[in-house]
């Protein structure tokens, strides 16, 4: 029971870290293509 | 059209995960000494294995600015760019492996952590890698790309060293599973689920390390047109 709890917080951590990853990448996308369209013409 | 591609690429990513997760909770068997607790490594293993892809990427990205920097400035960017997303998308993979181990060691050996070569050598890579991204984040000038290239690249000297850690030196972590001495290695219906993890977390990292390069490539864009910009705009 013990285990089963350990083995799923291991997968829990896995994906918070790599989904909270990737929700970063979504908001820094967003700045540097904010900032593209206000900055310059390109 | 790219952005089409993108998204199958996703889908066939996502297709691999829930498989993954599949083979390694209702496929593999149970380990008979350490129990459900060993189906951890579906996650640790393939985490490490693309962290040092990732590591090396960052690597060759860091050998090709420092080698493009003076005679083909636009190649430099781009092997920049790689090797900031390499740095990066390791340090997540590196970070995942790293919290998942002690999970694994606390319930397998009894203690979360210890100074081993094998922990430790890994401890240092990610902190090194930590202080590549700090130093990007934090440093300004026109040296910062030359000094973290450099920081790369002996960061990922230490990728061999972690590797061979429990092959070299006697160590709490367990011996190589894979390519260690006579009798190492798994179960052919547990290597199977590692195998298709291996490849859902490869096809992941490579998802995210492109999304990173294509945000590094705009933001370097996004730069030069400021700085014609201040070039062009009277005084």
């Amino acid at each position: 029971m013990v285990d089963h709890q350990f083995r799923v917080a291991a997968y829990v951590v896995t994906w918070v870290i790599q989904l909270g990853y990737l929700g970063w990448l979504g908001l820094k996308w967003r700045a540097v293509k904010r900032r593209a369209g206000r900055g310059n013409p390109r | 059209m790219k952005q089409i591609a993108i998204a199958v690429y996703a889908g066939v990513v996502a297709a691999l995960m829930v498989w993954g997760f599949y083979e390694a909770i209702y496929v593999a068997p149970t380990d008979a000494m350490q129990g459900d607790i060993f189906r951890i490594i579906y996650y640790h293993v393939p985490s490490f294995a693309a962290a040092f892809t990732f590591f090396s990427i960052s690597f060759l990205g860091s050998i090709g600015f420092l080698s493009f920097r003076h005679s083909h400035p636009e190649w430099a960017q781009i092997a920049d760019a790689w090797a900031l997303a390499g740095a990066e998308v390791g340090v997540v993979f590196c970070t995942v492996g790293l919290t998942t181990g002690p999970l694994w060691g606390r319930r397998a050996w009894g203690i979360w952590w210890t100074w081993d070569a094998r922990l430790t050598t890994t401890l240092v890579l990610w902190l090194i890698y930590v202080s590549y991204l700090l130093l990007r984040r934090f440093a300004a000038g026109a040296q910062v790309q030359t000094l973290a290239a450099v920081l790369g690249i002996f960061g990922a000297l230490d990728v061999p060293i972690v590797y061979m850690a429990n092959r070299w030196w006697r160590t709490q972590h367990p011996a190589p599973v894979f390519g260690g001495s006579e009798g190492s290695g798994m179960a052919r219906s547990m290597v199977i689920p590692l195998l298709w993890n291996m490849a859902a977390w490869l096809a992941w990292g490579v998802l995210i390390l492109g999304l990173r390069f294509m945000v590094e490539r705009r933001k370097q864009r996004n730069d030069d047109a400021d700085a014609m910009e201040a070039l062009e705009s009277p005084v």
